[in-house]
């Protein structure tokens, strides 16, 4: 027993030993070494594909947006940035959409192969296969013919198609390696070439992926780092503790309190912009929501009894002090082509009690009153009572619920809570119609409006409002075969401020805020509020 | 005793066919639509969608979707994920491996203390050390895991934020660079200092009061009394008459315990981004994807069914008296 008992204490003082001893044997290794840059992520990819189903995500472009390059890129304001690698495509004819590019003599593979328009009509050919699970073949499907010449190519498509400029411009698939694969099993694990400023190094598959400086990139300047490497946290508090501590330097946070310790830090830099995703209320015009909810009243009275402007500030006071509401469901306050158009709906709580008692409502308030318990009932649609639905678990929603629930309240207005999990509020209640208010995130990007005919025209994929008026829903059609920017702008302002903001379907909240946290060591990651992300600009990265 | 063992596995494998179903309703039908999120996607190729709800049967009925995956369970390891399709097996052995290191460690470690605390303060009972072997234990017991885990991360980080010294990783299961061989071993034992110390206070703090309780019952029991009156030595009568007896309750609680445990430290391993089964089970959640979760339940289910035989078998050998009917 006693030969045991020293056995065991050997053994104990064996392994105490070596996590003694473990720190200073990889203290050299554990930060980031010269020339790499550890960027932390709360999300790792399910495999390299790409825009596949199941793998539409975030996380995963940030990897392959600077191994698949594309001709131009959205910069940190939204608009399109010419980045070399295809001469600017061009609009040759309009009826039929004909479009011509060329890419640059420098464009090459990093197997050294030239870049071709080949690259791009294999990868026309891939999205439109229908054996390949892609998420979205909007666009590639409206392509007529695609015909190449070396570098050069003509593409002409079936009908005005006003997002053609994202196709062309997309980063193409390398043609002589994707030849006669299985594209739904090509990249679920590496990706073995690149056409941008980094190319795929190594996966570690739960803790890290890592992509290199690939040196044939020569259409911009090169990377300066050696290396990126993404690290994966998920847990988020996990995530923020790891940056303080210096195992990572960059990072992309959610709106979350944490970043509010790093403001004053002179040790990190924090970037904050408006992004492209916006919260919203949606009303439902449908047979099984609220017969009030069909009255013009009734929806004005709802969006002059929301405070928006505090709701916005009291939730991001400490991150993002002064966020604004948001008065457009068309484009966001940074957008050149913004115009506060629900400005006219000002928050006035004495107002909603005239306008329902106007309207012949019985049994509210006659004032506004904190304590208020009297709910108002109008002439024919009974009380106004509404179930409100939105997603569990998400802090600044059930925040925003309290506020608005207690402004309404005061005014004679109730809104009884129904949330549930993402699957159940999305998958099952958000179709069925069978609600009154819901509120979630619509994720935007510079080239929603031309698809927001989908959100707000009659019968739109996903106008689960049942929100049809028949002359705003011809304009928004009219946008999406619009071919100028300017114009399709100017349509959406003119439509919305006529037809959408006297009818409320959907009442905006604000833009959500996007942030990018990094090491004051570190020099050149910024937000960029597409999906483009911080790395956009990776070649100009440097680090101390 | 083999008989024993077959007939229990024979038990066993009902109660995991009944779990398995029980919880791939519970998954399907609480979860909601795993494609929901899709939907809502701006200009989704619904054909694609619909065309997986279809190879995957998610329009069945709850009855004929389970009678897939079980096909799927049985002829060809667990089937691959809902969405991206992959194998569910490969991701479910590197997980698994990654929770044995920390697991083990952290039990082995934890039964080494508990046993000498547990075996002291029962031979020097009401003594200082046991008075304060016993507050510790309650504190032990009363801290919540994740709040735990949670000081221990601020705690190093404070300390690197003072003196520039990282003195351990807060997150994660290796470095950047963890290099091989010896140095990727000490590079992952590093890594899990932090966890292993967080599962080892809670197990330590249980395993301790049970073995103290244990140690009691046997040092007062006539048999020893017996073995002190012909004269043996005080170390013999504690090692060798009374330890032995004392662990029979112990090893069934480590034993239940270490089957639960190889099922993920959930709490621990997501607060530490730790690649591990648990924390597979929570992604596998988030995702509404009923089929990893259904690969996590089996294995887990099937380790804490194994470890729980384990531990009746070990009665044998602790206590002779024991039989196998």
């Amino acid at each position: 027993m006693r030969k045991r008992s020293i056995l065991l204490l050997v053994g104990a003082l064996a392994i105490a030993a070596s996590l003694v001893v473990g720190p200073a044997a990889t203290a050299g290794t554990s930060g980031a070494s010269a020339g790499t840059v550890v960027f932390i992520h709360d999300q790792e990819p399910p495999n390299l594909q790409g825009p596949w189903v199941g793998n539409n995500l975030y996380a995963t472009s940030l990897v392959l947006n600077n191994i698949w390059y594309g001709g131009q890129i959205r910069n940190d304001k939204g608009d399109f940035v010419l980045r070399n690698f295809a001469v600017k495509p061009r609009v040759v004819k309009q009826r039929p959409l004909t479009v011509q590019f060329q890419y640059s003599n420098n464009a090459v593979w990093s197997d050294g192969r030239p870049v071709v328009c080949q690259d791009l009509r294999a990868t026309w050919q891939v999205f439109i296969n229908p054996q390949n699970n892609v998420v979205s073949r909007t666009g590639w499907e409206d392509i007529q013919s695609f015909t190449c010449q070396g570098k050069k190519g003509t593409i002409v498509f079936k009908t005005l198609y006003a997002d053609w400029e994202s196709l062309v411009s997309g980063g193409p698939y390398a043609a002589h390696i994707i030849a006669g694969k299985n594209m739904n099993e090509m990249f679920l694990n590496s990706v073995p070439i690149s056409s941008g400023p980094w190319r795929f190094s190594s996966w570690q598959k739960g803790v890290q992926l890592t992509v290199v400086k690939n040196p044939r990139f020569k259409v911009a300047p090169p990377m300066k780092l050696d290396r990126v490497v993404f690290r994966y946290i998920l847990d988020t508090n996990a995530r923020f503790q790891a940056l303080k501590s210096g195992e990572g330097q960059v990072m992309e946070p959610q709106p979350q309190l944490q970043i509010a310790d790093f403001l004053n830090d002179r040790n990190f830099v924090v970037d904050r912009k408006i992004g492209f995703a916006w919260e919203h209320i949606d009303i439902q015009f449908g047979p099984k929501g609220h017969p009030a909810l069909k009255q013009p009243y009734v929806r004005q009275a709802l969006i002059t009894g929301m405070n928006r402007a505090q709701v916005a500030a009291t939730l991001y006071k400490d991150i993002a002090p002064g966020l604004p509401a948001l008065q457009s469901h068309m484009f966001k306050p940074f957008e050149s082509t913004y115009k506060p158009n629900w400005q006219k709906w000002r928050f006035n709580q004495q107002r909603v009690i005239d306008i329902l008692r106007g309207k012949g409502c019985t049994g509210g308030p006659s004032r506004p009153s904190a304590g208020n318990n009297d709910i108002y009932s109008c002439p024919g649609v009974g009380k106004l009572s509404f179930r409100f639905v939105t997603t569990t678990g998400n802090q600044l929603r059930a925040l925003t619920f309290e506020i608005i629930q207690r402004q309404l309240k005061s005014v004679g207005i109730e809104l009884v809570p129904r949330f549930g999990t993402g699957g159940t509020v999305f998958g099952t209640v958000l179709p069925s119609g069978d609600w009154d208010l819901f509120m979630f995130t619509w994720v935007g990007s510079p080239a929603t409006p031309i698809t927001i005919k989908d959100l707000y025209g009659c019968g739109g994929d996903q106008n689960y409002m049942n929100y049809c008026n028949r002359k705003f829903s011809n304009i928004l059609q009219k946008v999406s075969v619009t071919l100028s920017a300017s114009e399709r702008a100017k349509l959406l302002n003119d439509a919305e401020l006529r037809y959408m903001v006297n009818d409320i379907p959907s009442i905006p909240m604000y833009a959500r805020p996007v942030f990018v946290i990094r090491s004051a060591k570190v020099k050149g990651p910024v937000v960029n509020p597409t999906t483009e992300g911080s790395p956009w600009n990776v070649n100009i990265w440097t680090t101390a | 005793m083999l008989q024993y063992v077959v007939r229990r596995l024979l038990y066993s494998s009902v109660v995991l066919i009944a779990a398995s179903f029980l919880v791939f309703v519970f998954v399907a039908k609480g979860a909601g639509d795993p494609l929901a999120p899709y939907y809502l996607a701006p200009n989704i190729d619904k054909e694609g969608l619909e065309r997986i709800a279809e190879a995957k049967h998610l329009n069945e009925n709850v009855f004929v979707r389970y009678a897939y995956w079980v096909r799927d369970a049985v002829t060809n390891q667990f089937g691959t994920t809902l969405l991206t399709n992959e194998p569910i097996l490969p991701d479910l052995w590197r997980v698994m491996k990654n929770t044995l290191q920390l697991v083990v460690v952290a039990e082995l470690l934890a039964i080494l203390f508990a046993v000498a605390i547990g075996v002291y303060s029962a031979l020097r009972q009401y003594s200082v050390f046991d008075y304060t072997a016993t507050t510790f234990s309650f504190l032990g017991l009363a801290t919540p895991v994740f709040w735990l885990a949670l000081m221990l991360q601020v705690a190093v980080v404070q300390i690197y934020l003072h003196t520039g010294h990282r003195i351990f990783p807060v997150a994660n299961l290796n470095s950047v660079d963890p290099g091989s061989g010896l140095s990727f071993v000490l590079d992952r034992a590093h890594h899990l200092v932090l966890p292993v110390l967080v599962l080892m206070v809670a197990s330590i703090a249980s395993y301790s009061r049970y073995m103290r309780a244990s140690m009691l019952e046997v040092i007062n029991s006539d048999y020893v009394r017996t073995a002190r009156a012909k004269g043996l030595p005080e170390s013999k009568v504690t090692m060798k008459h009374a330890f032995r007896n004392a662990l029979i309750p112990l090893v069934t609680l480590v034993a239940l315990n270490f089957g639960a445990l190889l099922g993920g430290a959930i709490v621990t391993e997501t607060v530490f981004s730790l690649d591990g089964m648990g924390l597979y089970f929570v992604n596998a959640l988030n995702v509404a994807d009923p089929y990893p979760v259904m690969a996590w339940l089996m294995i887990t289910a099937t380790m804490i069914i194994v470890f729980n035989l384990i531990a009746d078998i070990a009665y044998g050998f602790l206590d002779p008296r024991v039989r196998y009917e």
